[in-house]
């Protein structure tokens, strides 16, 4: 293969690498090898989406995101490609050229682009030709149309610590006029004889705020639609004016449950453009800290999904024995969620050798609450009867929409970024991917249950083979360029780019979390399901959704008068308790 | 001390509202409920709507697509309520103030539609679960 060319005249020495430039053939236009395991390809914009067709089906490569950069000539497109199993990350750039900023919907074949198009269509002005959904995504209704917040001449105001913007003159601003205008994002009218029952914005004991509007037909759902917004606040925008270092500390805050993760990405992501390699001891301590948040984070779903499912005992349970961990990442790190551990070149706090015993201990505790938490949760006849066969995501699409975690896990597809992609202390410890083919909601919570064991592996390993030496190396200065840092969150993979100018902090920062992910494959999960098992098919992939029944109000599309009376409630209750008890 | 009052001071209800926070005060607010709080057996109960709240715990910086949902579930709630601003976000915009889609802190979207509302403070990222019950305690001691 030494005919393919890097742009700088040398031969790409990656064999991943060329059999994709081979594959893509005359679309190509410049290909930089970055690493042995990192490659970038530039692409004719024209044909990008017969080069997404190729990656996708050929190189069966799965899209972890795509990020837009706007550049002197344009809007740069990078699609960033996950080849997991040969552990290798190619990235397909195309220009959408001025003055149009236009290019070919990938979103149209697979639904994988959906939303992130929808999303650069928003904050970036870029147009998608073909595109079969262009709704507003991620900005608010009152936001006004042509401002887009990551375009180089959008300025927000200062604002002082009392929350008081300096002006309200700004491109932003709220437009009064749009206000009166229908919202940006309406829902479909229903069909006749279908109905739509809105869950959301707020919901009882729901963390975030989301908007679904299932349609019905009698109780099954044929469609689905989400609208968010309610909880962007425009993080990648103002990562850009912060310094390196400052960064890591708003990472951690784009999710508080994954406040290891995030910061671990973007900081590999830092590592990798200045070419440096934190200390074995420091790639320890991070694992400690991501696998303790990785127990914390299982157990707190074990509970809610407990709960969601009336099942409180569970829910109870599982948030006592998480306590204990909560406790070990108190002692270690500070706090008991927001770590402020990493930052580039390795860690801020070691743990000394004294609290070994104590972390060990702790661990060693949980052992046999989480097997009598997975064996009421998994012998149950109950959970079995509710549980199997609902909310059903194939591998097929589990891979369409590129789901991540142990939402890809549960339906045969054995991704795990800790695995595929090394870093940390994961190459040097024993541990397992767990996974299930069925797909179903019991899958995920099998998953996820059997994870937490391995996450305890992980620990005890790294506590008692840590070795001695430095927690972190000294970093001066980041070099201009750009690289791509992934890590697996308790979620699913979280996935950043990162591009300097060689200047005090990032010029782009693209973050993309997993639920972003495995939000959209509720549309194959959740159509042709029971209202009733959407529930906890939406809670399946971890958002912290709950109890649809409550909230749900259903109305007849014609004539506008409620349906499900209380008493109908009650009769399809008793009906369903019957049945089930049958085919228990 | 008006009836009201009197009534708000025992047992407060309270109803969990999220408007962009990065669900780590929503992870201590349920802590409260699980068995090393317990916030129960002090009376405090979390209910599933707004009309059955005597109490708002406001979690999140406040942003734009949230803040008109905020005026509406304070709408919804019967008065006199006390608003707890949890965490640095819904106290003042904490880390995200200068952010794009940040709207106005929570106190002045609230104030906007009641300007006599009893609004609470509990700063902290997050704030421990012993700080939310200690907040509550003041202000519901101060009232």
């Amino acid at each position: 293969m030494s005919e393919i060319q890097d742009v700088t005249g040398e031969a790409i020495e990656s064999a991943v690498l060329s059999r994709v430039v081979t594959a893509l053939g005359g679309m190509v236009l410049e290909v930089t090898e970055q690493n042995p395991r990192r490659g970038w390809v530039r692409v004719d914009p024209a044909r990008i989406r017969e080069a997404s067709r190729i990656m996708f089906a050929e190189q069966k490569a799965r899209l972890a995101t795509v990020s837009g950069l706007e550049v002197r000539d344009g809007i740069d497109m990078l699609y960033h490609w996950c080849l997991d199993s040969e552990h290798y990350i190619v990235t397909l750039k195309a220009l959408a050229a001025r003055p149009a900023m236009e290019i070919d919907s990938v979103g149209q074949d697979l639904p994988a682009a959906n939303w992130i198009e929808r999303e650069m269509h928003d904050l970036l002005g870029a147009e998608f030709r073909g595109h079969p959904d262009m709704r507003r995504l991620i900005l608010a209704d009152d936001w006004p149309e042509g401002a887009y917040p990551l375009r180089r001449d959008f300025h927000v105001p200062r604002v002082d610590p009392t929350g008081k913007r300096e002006t309200n003159e700004w491109a932003g601003a709220r437009d009064e006029k749009k206000l009166q205008q229908p919202p940006a994002s309406q829902p479909k009218t229903p069909k006749p004889g279908r109905t739509l029952i809105n869950i959301g914005p707020f919901h009882p004991l729901q963390e975030e705020m989301e908007f679904f509007q299932l349609y019905c037909e009698g109780e099954t759902v044929v469609d689905m639609d989400v609208r968010i917004s309610y909880n962007h606040r425009g993080i990648e925008e103002f990562s850009s004016r912060l310094t390196w270092d400052q960064v890591p500390f708003l990472v951690e805050r784009v999710c508080g449950i994954c406040s290891a993760s995030h910061p671990w990405a973007y900081i590999r992501a830092v590592e990798e453009i200045c070419g440096i390699q934190a200390p074995p001891r420091a790639e320890y301590l991070r694992t400690i800290v991501a696998e303790l948040e990785r127990l914390h984070s299982h157990m707190l779903w074990i509970g809610l999904a407990g709960h969601f499912l009336g099942y409180n005992t569970v829910w109870m349970w599982a948030w006592k024995y998480r306590e204990p961990v909560m406790d070990i990442l108190e002692l270690t790190t500070g706090s008991r969620i927001h770590y402020a551990n990493n930052r580039i070149g390795g860690v801020r706090r070691d743990i000394p050798p004294d609290l070994y015993p104590e972390i060990r201990k702790a661990v060693d505790s949980l052992k046999a609450p989480l097997e009598l938490i997975t064996n009421a949760f998994l012998d149950d006849p109950v959970l079995h009867a509710r549980l199997k066969g609902v909310g059903v995501l194939s591998k097929e699409d589990a891979l369409r929409w590129g789901a991540t975690g142990p939402t890809a896990r549960a339906s045969g597809v054995p991704i795990d970024a800790r695995r595929d992609y090394p870093h940390g202390a994961y190459e040097e410890v024993d541990w397992e991917v767990i996974t299930q083919p069925e797909g179903d909601v019991f899958a995920k919570a099998v998953v996820r249950c059997l994870e937490c064991f391995e996450s305890v592996k992980i620990i005890e390993q790294c506590v008692d083979r840590i070795p001695d030496g430095p927690i972190a190396v000294e970093v001066n200065h980041v070099p201009p360029g750009e690289a791509v840092g992934n890590y697996e969150a308790p979620r699913g993979e979280t996935f950043h780019y990162v591009r300097s100018d060689g200047g005090a902090g990032p010029v782009r920062h693209k973050i993309r979390a997993p639920t972003y992910m495995n939000l959209p494959s509720f549309k194959s999960s959740c159509i042709g399901e029971h209202i009733s098992d959407v529930t906890i098919t939406l809670a399946s992939i971890d958002p912290c959704y709950s109890c649809t029944e409550r909230m749900a109000r259903l109305v007849d599309a014609e004539t506008g008068k409620p349906l499900g009376t209380f008493d109908d409630m009650v009769r399809i209750s008793q009906e369903r308790t019957r049945r089930l008890r049958k085919e228990v | 001390m008006g009836l009201g009052i009197w009534g708000l001071k025992r047992s407060p209800w309270v109803y969990h509202v999220n408007v962009g926070a990065c669900n780590n005060c929503d992870i201590e607010v349920l802590e409260l409920l699980t068995p090393r709080y317990d916030v129960e057996r002090l009376g405090m109960v979390l209910v599933g709507s707004p009309r059955h709240a005597d109490a708002l715990l406001v979690t999140g910086c406040c942003t734009r697509q949230a803040a008109p949902r905020l005026m509406e579930v304070y709408t919804q709630t019967p008065k006199p309520c006390i608003v707890f601003c949890i965490g640095s976000c819904a106290c003042t915009g904490g880390i995200f103030r200068h952010c794009y889609h940040f709207a106005r802190p929570v106190d002045e979207v609230i104030r906007e539609i009641d300007p006599d509302a009893i609004i609470a403070y509990v700063p902290g990222c997050p704030p421990k679960p012993e700080a939310m019950i200690a907040g509550a305690a003041a202000a519901l001691s101060t009232l």
